[in-house]
């Protein structure tokens, strides 16, 4: 891998160009929200521009708030449109970042391998995800900047270990160097589509369609979320 | 978890980016559920379908879906896992890779439960089951943030003019668009008096994101070009919420947001990027960007205005746009009196706009009080659904950047007729002080006198031209006559004549709508058409209750659209915007004209 300069604090890929077809384009067959999250500087926003828009700007600039793209993929025979909201993982913003999380199917929670901090509060961000979410969201945790060997902090083994405690699927990725992007996105696609005919599937007697309402079924135990807060 | 989510705890900048951000959402979240609806609707057909009348016996005999009839040996059909009617097994869908099956209905309940999202809602109640199916955080942040704009729409009165019509396919929302414009305007220029004061206060916090704003800029341009564009709206709005008492005020004018077109620019921070950025992306309701404006007016209650600015202006048919070319300034005042700071640029509005794609302004022109500029501004408005413009340039004057200060509010064009796709020579104009340009604002097209008279059934017969109306009134019914006398003071075409006429609307309490025109007179910068308009039909009672519109014209060449000169109104629904006092000369005379039957009262009216 190419050696890298001293990464930049945190990416901010920013441009105003975004796409006016986000919002106009109805082909496609279902549309899943995405959040990410984690501390600031992890390089959230970079990782988002570099999934979108394959661009990558060493520049850092914190989010304000949130703010989202849109990408449009195909998975599994399906067209998916994905609306990926990124986050500012500064804590001020935190009212405004948490009323999101309720209405996203899947999670990117992501720290800095140079980060130890950044490491340290996975916990906490998995602890927001238990309290504010659906029982089912589906969490993938990503180590990011894997491309920075020389100033890692936190080894793989370490991200794997936590993930697995946490009940999370794990990833190291690096949006300078496009690392395992992609990959995080559709695997999370996939998680999420699982979960859908899952929940489709089993607990399907309302599936009359005559009524919905709060459903009387089990609710099932999360298969892979044994957080232990 | 049931705290309430708003933006209110935010820096006003930071606002902006989100609200702009929101934006976006709403748009994808609006194609979202048009999405869902037609899912829906579809599967509600197939419904129908299927649907058997009540009085069938469908249980056994036969399938639920197609209703072919089942045998009792052969083709006994099943019963449906899911909705546990019997189908047959033409109406089976297979689940993939498994055994098990679906009727149709309820396999496409499921098709559309995965593409609806529907599934994760349902999920989702399980934890949360108070919570709304499809609002999304957005929508409910966009909500609580837009409350107060509801108020800012409703033009009171219907159009005056409704004559005037260009043929096309947007002919009628034209029409709709053009309704209450006058009104609107008045009113939201009204408002943006009266409520200056009181949005003064914010002063400090705006100077502080600024310093915000400013830092960011150095960190990174790109971002915070970006983010820049729309700093403003936000203060705008924000500042909306944060006062409640300019809602109440705003909702005392029965005052009614023209559904406009044309797009208000406004973008205001004070960017010293080389160029202004236009996404176009923004869209803000008109009120809040007027309210933008004023509350920026607040910023320079204190300072000095001084100077003049030079601009010409024209539509260019080609790119759909409205260019306005600005040379130069002189004389301005100081952003910073003690420092002797000035760093000034130029920013346009059109007002008022409900769909604002954004604002224009200019460079920053660095410690001077004589800027030259040249440049021109682009405004990007489709020909076809906008009708006239008003275009206030504004001027302000940044000192610093990090403590930007705005002064100078300036030149309203009132009325503008872009149309005409000629480059107006370039004039001088007079910056003026933001009040006193507000208070211009109603003043600037030209007065109109005329007389009038209601004529009692005792009183003298009718007069010749009585046109329409009057078939189905009872006799004792009068007649309110004028005479238009002429107007002037007119905003002149740029060859300094008009080919001016006056249409005359008097709107009954029952919204019927009586209307009549003037000749045309041509070539003539102050008309004097002497021309009488005759409303037969109508009583004192009804009068008292009614609305007369006039408005002046300027007859358009080539079939074009007549531009509209300015208008008046005189009776019930008269504007608050020509004084907040309730007897301004107008309402006075008209109230004579009334209580003083056979008798012919003079007025000059002003034309708005």
């Amino acid at each position: 891998r190419l050696a890298s300069a001293p990464y930049p604090q945190m990416a901010s890929a920013t441009d105003s160009r975004y796409g006016q077809k986000e919002s106009s384009d109805q082909n496609f067959d279902y549309m899943f929200k995405i959040l990410i999250i984690g501390n600031s500087s992890v390089g959230k926003t970079s990782f988002l521009f570099r999934y979108a828009d394959d661009s990558f700007t060493p520049a850092f600039v914190s989010t304000v708030g949130i703010d989202f793209k849109v990408k449009t993929i195909y998975r599994n025979d399906k067209r998916i449109k994905l609306q990926i909201w990124d986050t500012a993982g500064q804590e001020r913003y935190r009212t405004i970042t948490t009323a999101y999380y309720r209405g996203a199917m899947g999670f990117i929670l992501m720290y800095d391998i140079t980060n130890e901090e950044s490491f340290n509060a996975v916990q906490d961000w998995s602890t927001q995800i238990k309290t504010y979410s659906w029982d089912n969201a589906q969490v993938l945790l990503v180590g990011n900047k894997c491309d920075m060997e020389d100033e890692r902090v936190v080894s793989s083994e370490r991200g794997r270990q936590l993930a697995d405690h946490l009940g999370f699927e794990f990833f190291e990725a690096s949006a300078k160097d496009n690392i395992n992007v992609k990959q995080t996105f559709e695997r999370l696609v996939d998680v999420i589509c699982e979960k859908m005919s899952e929940s489709l599937d089993t607990a399907d007697p309302a599936v009359t369609g005559a009524k919905q309402g709060p459903q009387l079924t089990d609710q099932q135990a999360p298969p892979h979320q044994d957080c232990a807060c | 978890m049931a705290q309430e989510v708003n933006l209110n705890s935010l820096k006003d900048l930071e606002r902006e980016v989100i609200l702009q951000v929101l934006y976006r959402d709403q748009a994808v979240q609006n194609v979202e559920e048009e999405r869902i609806r037609k899912l829906k609707t579809h599967l509600q057909h197939l419904r129908w379908k299927g649907a058997k009348s009540t009085n069938q016996d469908y249980r056994e005999k036969s399938c639920a879906r197609c209703q072919r009839a089942l045998g009792l040996l052969l083709n006994r059909g099943a019963v449906c896992r899911g909705c546990s009617y019997r189908v047959c097994a033409q109406c089976r869908v297979f689940l993939r890779k498994t055994h098990a099956w679906k009727c149709t209905v309820c396999f496409e309940d499921r098709n559309v439960k995965i593409k609806s999202g529907q599934w994760f809602f349902e999920e989702r109640a399980k934890k949360f089951p108070t919570e709304g199916k499809h609002r999304t955080a957005g929508a409910k942040l966009l909500q609580s943030y837009q409350k107060p704009s509801k108020i800012s729409v409703v033009p009171p009165t219907p159009p005056p003019h409704s004559e005037n019509q260009c043929g096309s396919q947007t002919g009628l929302q034209e029409l709709g668009q053009f309704k209450g414009f006058n009104k609107s305007v008045e009113n939201l220029f009204l408002s943006v008096t009266t409520h200056m004061k009181k949005l003064s206060k914010s002063q400090n916090d705006m100077t502080s994101d600024k310093h915000h704003l400013a830092t960011g800029h150095r960190q990174s341009k790109g971002r915070s070009e970006r983010r820049s564009q729309s700093d403003t709206a936000i203060n705008v709005t924000t500042r909306k919420v944060s006062s409640p008492d300019i809602l109440k005020s705003l909702n005392q004018e029965d005052s009614k947001h023209s559904p406009d077109p044309v797009s208000k620019q406004q973008d205001s921070s004070s960017n010293p990027a080389a160029r202004p950025l236009f996404s176009g992306e923004l869209r803000h309701g008109s009120l809040i960007s007027i309210n933008s404006t004023c509350t920026e007016m607040g910023n320079f209650d204190n300072a000095n205005v001084t100077g003049e600015i030079e601009f010409a202006i024209r539509y260019c048919f080609k790119t759909h746009s409205l260019e306005i070319c600005i040379k130069a300034c002189k004389n301005l005042a100081y952003g910073e009196e003690k420092k002797k700071k000035c760093n000034p640029y130029i920013k346009i509005y059109l007002l008022p706009d409900r769909s604002s794609q954004g604002k224009r302004k200019t460079r920053v022109q660095k410690n001077t009080t004589d800027p030259i500029f040249q440049e021109t501004l682009k405004l990007n408005i489709s020909a076809d659904t906008s009708i006239f413009l008003q275009a206030p340039v504004n001027q302000w004057q940044t000192n610093n950047w990090a403590q930007g200060n705005f002064k100078n509010q300036v030149v309203l064009l009132n009325f503008y007729d872009y149309r005409r796709g000629i480059l107006s020579n370039i004039k001088l104009y007079d910056l003026l002080k933001a009040e006193t340009c507000e208070d211009s604002v109603p003043h600037n097209n030209g007065e109109l006198a005329l007389r009038a008279k209601l004529v009692l059934p005792s009183g003298p017969r009718k007069l010749p031209e009585a046109q329409e109306g009057t078939d189905d009134q009872p006799p004792l019914n009068g007649q309110l006559c004028l005479v238009v006398l002429g107007a002037k003071n007119l905003p002149v075409r740029s060859d300094g004549t008009l080919n001016s006429f006056v249409k005359g609307c008097l709107t009954l309490p029952n919204q019927q709508k009586l209307r009549l025109k003037s000749p045309v007179l041509k070539k003539q910068a102050c008309p004097q058409w002497k021309h009488s308009f005759v409303f037969s039909g109508v009583t004192t009672s009804q009068l008292r209750q009614s609305s007369l519109e006039l408005t002046v014209w300027d007859q358009a060449i080539f079939g074009m659209n007549d531009r509209l000169l300015g208008g008046a109104r005189l009776g019930s629904k008269e504007e608050p915007a020509s004084g907040t006092d309730s007897c301004s000369p107008s309402k006075l005379q008209w109230q004579k004209v009334l209580s003083n039957p056979n008798l012919w009262t003079d007025m000059t009216l002003v034309l708005h």
